[in-house]
């Protein structure tokens, strides 16, 4: 499990971003990382901070596979076509995620059984980064009680805190989430991931050593960056970033519908004990 | 914040004494739910026969309430590692939230004599022959040929709409949270956290059923209303999302769940949700909870399914059982 790591650098970017927030000069160093892309300024929340909330989803294949990949059979091939998977270009920016060689032979062992033991497959929570780049929808709801993720599936949840950071607890599968804005992009830090999550559908994984830093900015009326910054110095030999775009959700109706798929699941998990 | 209005005046029907308290506003200006809310157990669902429609309890009776809480809290205290501790699925009693006792007599508070209103006629035959004559799985008695045979709850799908905010004894936390058209209203129970409109979007189309329904929201003045539909009729509505004590709490899909949510001062909410379902109830009925602010509590993450150990350990367990009787 990993703990808080808030760095004097983020919070000292912090207190200037809320300072400019109020209208007041940012004399703050140039950020490590590129923030909005010049020009686009998000529409404000009732806190005059970037408007994040809306229903979120991304197109691209990640939870396939986050890294290059053909298109290929899937696990199931009595799916035919429909268990296919699509090819994709990887979301990891510099293209492949540096495992320790350990750590490269465990996710070549996942991949091989991955139709009964990826934690998508049980219906388990998704963990972060995950849960932000699979097949379903999620809702941002921006309230002065904190920043809400909504996830369609599973009804997972997590709440992020914006006020004074909180130590993770008990590790967990959706983690100890502490935001900050740093001028338009929401900054969270999530530490107390329990690692039992995978990455995605391809067997990457981390271990409970793993510390996510998110980084969300709006690009557009209709789109936003997720950048995530990925450290486990137990499964990898440096840290590594997640890079993709979030669409939003235009339709008039749109709306998160149920996703419990534990029923989906009880086969899988429970078959062999049922009477036969 | 206007709190120099709220006078509680006992003997007055309690919603006139709701009416005097005026929430503080969101910076948006809708009335401000936000906060944690968790619940308090104690109040019984149904209220005893014996007691008609007597809301509160005489003075002995809550005298007797307090002192079996505190054996309770005595017996909580000795450890699961008893000597007479038997094995069982429910968490160790030092986990327990047994609450505070109250005075009330039931969460039911109409019908005025606090119990669920008689089943109809149609109702009354489909859990008498439902699934073969087994009945609807409300309530585990003992069959385990698949996990359909365990209720909801015992599978960590959901405790559905009710159960989730009904106190039982643990994960009774729940938090409101408002943006600008939306509430979002989370139960620690089963990690809930349902996304509720109030910009007047009519419902999602009939075909779409889910466990804890479509909600809109609306604001009377000071309360939120929330009208639920689209349930399926795969939940169970009452006390855990199993039922209730002696019940499996089984709906049709025409069931509207119509919830009310208002501060009655500083640190008090109240939560009322009428049920109704012509097909299954032949009246409507209510249950009042009663909560109270509390920000220190913190909603923890149930990964109820995630942990859920019971289900493949009672399926196989009836397997082993009837592997061993085959072989005497």
């Amino acid at each position: 499990m990993v703990r808080m790591r808030i760095s004097m650098r983020g919070l000292l970017v912090a207190v200037l971003s809320a300072a400019a927030v109020f209208g007041q000069a940012p004399a703050a160093p140039a950020p490590a990382r590129a923030a909005a892309p010049a020009g686009y300024r998000a529409p404000r929340a009732y806190d005059g901070h970037a408007d994040l909330s809306g229903i979120w989803f991304t197109t691209s294949s990640a939870n396939w596979d986050l890294q290059d990949h053909s298109p290929q059979q899937g696990p199931m091939w009595e799916l035919g076509a429909i268990g296919a998977e699509p090819a994709g270009q990887s979301v990891v920016e510099g293209g492949s995620i540096p495992y320790l060689p350990a750590a490269a032979a465990k996710k070549k062992q996942n991949w091989t059984n991955r139709r009964t033991t990826d934690p998508e497959a049980k219906c388990y929570m998704p963990g972060i980064p995950r849960a932000n780049y699979m097949p379903y929808p999620f809702q941002i709801i921006q309230s002065p009680a904190g920043i809400l993720f909504v996830y369609e599936y599973a009804s997972s949840n997590r709440l992020v805190n914006m006020g004074k950071p909180m130590e993770a607890g008990s590790d967990t599968w959706m983690g100890t989430n502490n935001g900050h804005w740093e001028g338009e992009t929401l900054v969270i830090d999530v530490t107390g991931l329990n690692g039992l999550a995978w990455l995605d559908r391809a067997g990457d994984f981390s271990s409970d050593e793993i510390h996510v830093v998110e980084r969300f900015t709006r690009v557009d009326a209709t789109h936003m960056n997720y950048q995530a910054t990925i450290e486990d110095p137990k499964t990898f030999s440096k840290p590594w970033k997640i890079n993709l775009t979030l669409y939003k959700r235009v339709e008039k109706n749109a709306q998160l519908l149920e996703f419990k798929c534990v029923e989906f699941a009880e086969e899988l998990l429970y078959g062999q004990y049922k009477k036969k | 914040m206007k709190r120099g209005a709220f006078i509680f005046v006992l003997g007055l029907a309690a919603v006139t004494a709701w009416g005097q308290y005026v929430a503080p506003k969101t910076p948006w200006g809708d009335p401000d739910l936000q906060g944690m809310w968790p619940g308090n157990m104690g109040v019984p669902m149904q209220r005893p026969a014996a007691q008609g429609t007597r809301t509160e309890l005489t003075d002995a009776e809550y005298a007797q309430r307090v002192q079996t809480a505190k054996q309770q809290a005595a017996a909580d205290a000795v450890d699961v590692g008893a000597p007479a501790a038997k094995p069982g699925i429910g968490p160790p009693s030092y986990w327990t939230e047994r609450g505070t006792p109250t005075r009330r007599t039931s969460l039911i508070v109409d019908p005025p004599d606090g119990r669920l209103p008689p089943l109809t006629k149609v109702e009354e035959t489909l859990r008498k022959e439902a699934r073969g004559g087994k009945g609807f799985p409300g309530e585990w008695r003992g069959e385990a040929a698949a996990p359909e045979d365990l209720n909801i709850y015992y599978r960590c799908i959901t405790r559905g709409l009710l159960g989730s905010v009904i106190p039982v004894v643990y994960n009774n936390g729940n938090q409101i949270l408002q943006e600008p058209g939306y509430v979002v209203f989370r139960n620690e129970m089963i990690h809930e956290s349902r996304v509720i409109p109030l910009d007047g979007r009519p419902h999602v189309s009939e075909s779409i059923r889910m466990y804890l329904g479509d909600s809109r929201g609306h604001w009377e003045g000071n309360t939120l209303v929330v009208e639920t539909t689209n349930f399926t009729d795969q939940d169970a509505i009452g006390s855990n999302g199993a039922g209730y004590p002696g019940d499996p709490g089984h709906h049709s899909r025409d069931l509207k769940v119509i919830e009310r949510f208002t501060r009655t001062g500083p640190t008090s909410l109240n939560y009322e949700a009428t049920v109704v379902d012509p097909k299954t109830w032949t009246k409507p009925w209510t249950i009042l909870i009663e909560l109270k602010k509390d920000d220190h509590f913190q909603l923890l993450e149930y990964a109820c399914h995630e942990g859920n150990y019971a289900i493949g350990d009672i399926l196989s367990g009836a397997r082993a059982e009837e592997a061993a009787s085959k072989k005497n």
